[in-house]
């Protein structure tokens, strides 16, 4: 199994499994292309690179981190047109978040949804938002994705 | 901007981590008079991380503990974060309320491990306002009991957005009586850090 640091991303092929742990406000993007088993995992904290300070890390915005994994499955085999998409956290882990911080779960999740959509890339499955943290899981054999809590459960997509 | 902590003399790191230190240690004997039982802390460890690496640092992002955050605002910004694994919270809770197999998820309870995390931060943070002659103040706390990596992530991803680093101290504290222990943790920014230096290069 391949740990997917925050502001991390890995692609690997089938059989092996790819997680990221402890999303909070964070969204953990799953994509997996069934023909030829190679599955990507980024694990973003904000929703764009534009008004960053910092743009080292490409992989910390959704809106540079997504299409980079895209282009990193692709070199590793993967169908761009076959690929589809997994995603979950963007939790509101708290309600009395600072005014400036207002919902930065959502704006994550709606910056992964418009990101992917650019790319055409489909959401097959969304386990976001809510009030508690989540591990991902995807497993390149079948291209599962467990999401499991601390106390919610497991739910596999 | 790069921040490192080899760019601050012994002689400042050393102040700094017992400033930190009696902080804590007031905070910590509050604890200790609150439920009448010896607690003792661990010399803060000083830290500067990237901070995507932070929630690894801190024993990693799937750790589920009790968490409770303060931001910091007033002449420096930050937060300060007590966490508690279950089985401190539940010691926490069980020697003030006097009961058994306490659930540590019922709101009391959660307000309880809140409360006790204020009063901490409280008198952590007048001890370091007195000291560094700096305006601190805190916010209401906000608790919650889940991942580590997720309690945090939301106040990573605001710093994030104004540096590339945070800096850290934390703090082991050990209740004598049941063994466990939590951590107390104090993370700035490098502007504030720098703050801060500035008040200790003048005490030193």
């Amino acid at each position: 199994m391949i740990i997917v640091g925050m502001a991390d991303s890995a692609v690997v092929k089938k059989p092996e499994k790819l997680t990221t742990l402890g999303l909070g406000s964070c969204v953990g993007i799953s994509l997996y292309d069934k023909s030829t088993g190679v599955g990507g995992m980024v694990h973003i904290m904000l929703p764009s690179i534009e008004s960053a300070r910092s743009k080292e890390n490409i992989a910390k915005f959704a809106d540079t981190g997504i299409p980079s994994l895209v282009d990193d499955m692709v070199d590793a085999g993967a169908y761009k047109h076959r690929t589809t998409a997994k995603i979950a956290g963007g939790a509101s882990m708290f309600s009395f978040n600072s005014n400036t911080q207002l919902n930065i779960g959502e704006r994550n999740v709606t910056a992964t949804k418009n990101t992917l959509d650019g790319l055409k890339i489909p959401i097959v499955a969304e386990d976001t938002g809510q009030n508690y943290g989540r591990t991902i899981v995807l497993d390149t054999e079948n291209g599962e994705l467990t999401v499991k809590s601390a106390l919610k459960g497991i739910k596999i997509y | 901007m790069k921040y490192k902590i080899s760019n601050l003399t012994e002689m400042q790191v050393s102040a700094l981590r017992e400033i930190v230190n009696i902080g804590v240690g007031n905070a910590v004997t509050s604890l200790s008079k609150m439920i009448e039982t010896g607690v003792k802390i661990e010399v803060p460890d000083f830290k500067v991380e990237l901070i995507e690496d932070v929630p690894e640092v801190l024993g990693g992002p799937a750790n589920v503990v009790s968490g409770v955050i303060m931001q910091v605002t007033g002449d420096i910004d930050g937060y300060i974060i007590m966490m508690l694994p279950e089985e401190a919270a539940r010691t926490i809770c069980e020697i003030i309320t006097h009961e058994e197999n306490t659930d540590i998820l019922t709101p009391i309870n959660q307000s309880l491990i809140e409360e006790v995390g204020h009063i901490l931060a409280g008198s952590y943070v007048s001890s370091l306002s007195d000291f560094l002659s700096l305006n601190i103040k805190i916010s209401t706390p906000m608790q919650t009991f889940d991942m580590l990596g997720a309690i945090i992530d939301h106040i990573l991803i605001e710093m994030s957005q104004k540096v590339e680093y945070a800096l850290l101290f934390d703090t082991l504290f050990i209740l004598q009586g049941d063994r466990t222990d939590g951590f107390f943790l104090t993370m700035f920014d490098p502007d504030s850090m720098d703050t801060i230096i500035g008040r200790v290069d003048k005490m030193i």
